[in-house]
């Protein structure tokens, strides 16, 4: 009997493993938080490579964006206990500890940030190949939420993604933005705040918080 | 008066670079002050917080390669079974010394006072037996002989009438490590065992030996184990589950700190 029911709690603890697959990520984030290395590894699948697009874009530098990618994840893995999802989505937790984690990167090194989109230019095609660890669903979705929001950007004016992308991810201050572009700190203002407008009623139907 | 009329022009001005995370120390605590008491302000924030949330989704994502991920997860695991040791040493710790044998006060909820008591001072002179056998193994000037004759002056010495319930499984090396070759003495029913192994070498200082009891649902972690210059090791095997439950014990070499599961050479593999 004993072995039954320990060949059970095995069996219970693997489905609940496969399971992790498609666990919502807050689920998965406390099962991190308890020490279940398998949660992270399908946090990494989901986001590694949005969390290394992003420093990429910040440093400029494959190498040493790898190096921010893999300590994401082991700030993720050490301050998971930390994380409360009233506060916000774990997506957009994960992507600050990215993006703060890349500018000190970049501002140690001093290595030059991939081109600013110009004012009128156009954003980097998005790699829409197939991840072929992901689920056939989540690659469509990811897919769709990608291409919505590259339209939704696309829509803005050059001027205004040009303020907002200075100010995330190369994590530029209003002062320096003027000093930057020589315009006014109220056109600075005006612009960052029409953008991120822009954007959220373009969003507003749908739900991009993870 | 309208939401725009009724906000602190300033901090109206400062609201998007708060959502943007992009705000000086000064000016963020700033806001932060004014957002704990002004709940419409708080509302404008979210909505320009949605806008940015959406951000990073449209960047180009970058596949990374597949070494920085074996990398983290090493780092991963490695604490992880760093945790689990400073775990069990803590929890050995807050019991009686006598218990600090054996693992987990739950075994006295599933056994007998008796037969725990036995298998306790069973494993103390056991232990004590292959104290004293590593010291003369030690002593001996011919390596290769010592080898293959300590494990027998082990089991020589091991009590004779052991209690009762305890049984002894021969383990035997694989074609990787034909040499390789043991013993586990166990109570079926307990979670813990002693394992004695002779005849593994010595592993680089980046690999491991790792100890695994197989049941119908898989490997499960039962140990590192670590082999001495003579190609021997002894570790107390332990496990959530009653020995009993499991089918199978097998010995991997892992890397340094051991894997979630088995991924390199199986150098033991016995049934149970």
């Amino acid at each position: 009997m004993a072995s039954n029911k320990n060949a059970t709690d095995v069996s219970v603890r693997i489905n609940s493993e496969s399971n992790l697959l498609h666990a919502p990520d807050e689920t998965l984030v406390i099962q991190v938080a308890r020490g279940n290395s398998a949660a992270l590894e399908v946090l990494y699948d989901r986001y590694a490579s949005t969390v290394l697009g992003i420093s990429v874009k910040v440093i400029g530098d494959q190498a040493l964006a790898e190096d921010v990618l893999q300590e994401t994840f082991w700030r993720v893995w050490q301050s998971a206990a930390t994380y409360q999802s009233q506060r916000g989505s774990f997506t957009g937790w994960l992507f600050r500890i990215a993006r703060n984690l890349a500018i000190d990167a970049y501002r140690r090194r001093n290595v030059r940030p991939q081109a600013i989109s110009s004012a009128n230019g156009s954003d980097p095609i998005l790699d829409e190949t197939p991840d072929p660890d992901t689920d056939v669903a989540e690659q469509a979705q990811s897919i769709l939420k990608n291409r919505q929001i590259r339209k939704a950007l696309a829509s803005l004016p050059g001027v205004q993604r040009q303020v907002i992308e200075m100010a995330y991810f190369y994590g530029m201050t209003r002062q320096e933005i003027a000093e930057a572009t020589g315009e006014a700190l109220g056109t600075i203002h005006t612009r960052a705040r029409l953008a991120l407008q822009k954007l959220r009623g373009e969003f507003e139907r749908d739900e991009f918080e993870g | 008066m309208s939401l725009k009329d009724s906000m602190d022009p300033r901090i109206e001005e400062l609201l998007p670079f708060y959502a943007l995370d992009a705000l000086t120390d000064e000016e963020r605590e700033l806001v932060e002050s004014y957002l704990a008491e002004h709940p419409e302000a708080r509302e404008q924030m979210n909505d320009l917080h949605s806008g940015v949330s959406a951000l990073p989704y449209g960047i180009s994502p970058v596949e990374p390669p597949r070494q920085v991920k074996e990398s983290l997860m090493a780092r991963v695991n490695a604490d992880a079974q760093a945790r689990a040791r400073s775990s069990a040493r803590a929890s050995q710790q807050s019991s009686p010394p006598l218990l600090r044998l054996i693992k987990g006060e739950n075994i006295l909820r599933t056994f007998t006072l008796g037969i725990a008591t036995l298998a306790i001072v069973w494993v103390i002179i056991l232990n004590t037996k292959i104290s004293q056998l590593q010291n003369e193994i030690s002593g001996l000037h011919d390596t290769l002989a010592a080898q293959s004759n300590s494990l027998e002056q082990i089991i020589a010495n091991l009590p004779q009438s052991p209690p009762s319930n305890v049984i002894t499984v021969s383990l035997k090396g694989t074609d990787v490590q034909p040499d390789a070759h043991g013993q586990l003495i166990a109570d079926p029913k307990e979670q813990s065992a002693v394992l004695v192994i002779s005849g593994l070498p010595k592993l680089e200082a980046n690999r491991t030996y790792q100890v695994w009891l197989i049941s119908g649902g898989g490997p499960v972690s039962a140990g590192l184990l670590s082999i001495d210059e003579n190609g021997q090791g002894v570790v107390i095997v332990t496990s959530e589950e009653a020995i009993s439950s499991f089918k199978s014990l097998a010995i991997s070499v892992e890397p340094d700190g051991g894997s979630p599961q088995p991924t390199g050479d199986i150098v033991v593999s016995s049934d149970i």
